[in-house]
């Protein structure tokens, strides 16, 4: 499904952010990424997503390879997956359900059926109540789960969340896992960047141990 | 404007007829009256008395009927005018054809002058509108720049993000055009009341008229083209998807 080989990236000399990442994650895997801060999670997500080009290596998504979809076609990778970004990346002038439902515009899908699948996604993550909220008026962790109703909301083939528990309460961080499980079970590939250890413990099928940018252990449970 | 048509010598009664009429029938023609040899004549010698013997002298009478002409309307272009004396010059029956042959060129010239002045200004507006609606757009894309990244990342395509640009800059486009028709219509309707009676003899030759249904649509389509291609370049530059 995601099949990364030999992977290097460099932001600036001379230190690689990633260095020699080799790895494969089965379609329905559900894996988790950790590591300190700064060992390269989030550049992992950034290159599966292909927000950002590796320095060397290549990345095979689905038996494609991702580096060679030229630039106006990125859109089908795109709309293949689900992301849960670190920094949320919300439109705080739009209201909680336009931020949810523009995943689902971009699709074409009718307002109809856009309405009833936000109002699904965000009653999974506790939120309908606040569906015609701006996200300045939330909270820190009610914003991060607008996130996750978004990434969620257009049942994606691969689920990619980056520190998606980080604000949330241990209680609420086992829920919104899962959401993922859930979406995990119905045949979604799930890959989380985290240091929670709890939630690794609960939910982790295959954990990936990142240190200073190189792989450095391979878990499975 | 007065044209004068010189029928030939001896002009039979039917094909006199026949001219008349394709005069009377021109819708540039307002009227027609017939001056007969006799007529001719008579008034040769009222405007010219001191030359009367040398016409008694003369034992026929020298001078051609005509028809004096009067044209409709006062602002018809002079290559209108001269069309319509050549095509009339052609008819069997009109020998030859008088008017202010002077007077027609020089309105000639000056209004390809006016219409190269036009031309020249309406280049330099069309230019700088295209710049300001090219500005305008790129403003706005980096304004939106937060929703347009994540419009990528959940797998918008090029053509999503972009036509709501490109419909802003047609639209933009499109009240440009209106708007200046709205102000033309204002000056065409009281710019000659402003000025009134100093514009003198000038009343007659320049006349104040709104612009054909034809300009009209294609100053819109002008406008809109002009919209479509300033949001296009700002979004070429600016929104390398």
């Amino acid at each position: 499904m995601i099949e990364l080989y030999h992977v290097w990236k460099q932001y600036q000399a001379p230190k690689w952010a990633l260095s020699d990442i080799t790895l494969h994650v089965k379609k329905g895997d559900f894996t988790f990424v950790t590591g300190p801060s700064g060992s390269g999670k989030t550049t992992l997500l950034k290159l599966i997503f292909r927000e950002i080009l590796p320095t060397q290596g290549q990345i095979v998504i689905d038996n494609r390879n991702i580096l060679r979809i030229p630039d106006h076609r990125i859109y089908r990778l795109r709309r293949r997956m689900g992301i849960v970004f670190q920094d949320f990346r919300l439109l705080f002038q739009k209201k909680v359900f336009e931020n949810v439902a523009v995943v689902l515009q971009v699709l074409g899908i009718p307002r109809k059926e856009v309405r009833r699948r936000v109002f699904n996604a965000l009653r999974m993550v506790n939120l309908h109540h606040k569906m015609w909220e701006y996200p300045s008026q939330l909270s820190y962790g009610e914003q991060q789960r607008v996130a996750i109703a978004r990434a969620v909301v257009s049942n994606p083939k691969i689920l990619l969340a980056d520190e998606p528990t980080g604000n949330l309460d241990p209680e609420l961080a086992t829920e919104i896992m899962s959401v993922f499980k859930e979406i995990n079970r119905q045949g979604a590939t799930v890959i989380v960047c985290t240091h929670d250890r709890e939630l690794i413990r609960h939910f982790g099928d295959i954990i990936l141990f990142l240190f200073k940018g190189k792989l450095i252990k391979k878990e499975k449970f | 404007m007065l044209i004068i048509f010189f029928l030939e010598k001896d002009l039979p009664e039917e094909q006199r007829i026949s001219v008349e009429k394709r005069l009377k029938e021109s819708s540039l023609v307002n009227n027609v009256r017939y001056v007969s040899t006799e007529q001719a004549l008579v008034r040769f010698k009222q405007n010219f008395p001191e030359l009367q013997g040398v016409i008694e002298n003369i034992e026929i009478n020298p001078f051609p009927a005509s028809f004096e002409t009067n044209l409709a309307e006062e602002n018809l272009s002079p290559e209108t005018i001269l069309r319509f004396i050549q095509v009339m010059k052609d008819m069997d029956g009109i020998e030859d054809a008088q008017f202010n042959r002077d007077w027609v060129e020089r309105m000639e010239s000056l209004s390809r002058l006016a219409q190269a002045i036009g031309l020249f200004l309406g280049g330099i507006l069309a230019l700088a509108s295209f710049f300001i609606i090219s500005n305008v757009i790129r403003l706005n894309v980096f304004a939106r720049r937060d929703e347009i990244e994540i419009l990528r990342l959940v797998g918008g395509t090029n053509l999503y993000i972009r036509v709501p640009f490109i419909l802003e800059g047609v639209i933009l486009g499109i009240l440009g055009g209106a708007v200046s028709l709205a102000l033309l219509f204002l000056l065409v309707k009281f710019f000659p009341l402003y000025l009134g009676a100093s514009l003198g003899a000038l009343n007659d030759i320049i006349n104040f008229r709104y612009l054909s249904l034809t300009q009209i649509s294609l100053l819109i389509a002008g406008s809109v083209i002009i919209g479509l291609l300033g949001s296009l370049s700002s979004l070429a530059r600016f929104l390398r998807v």
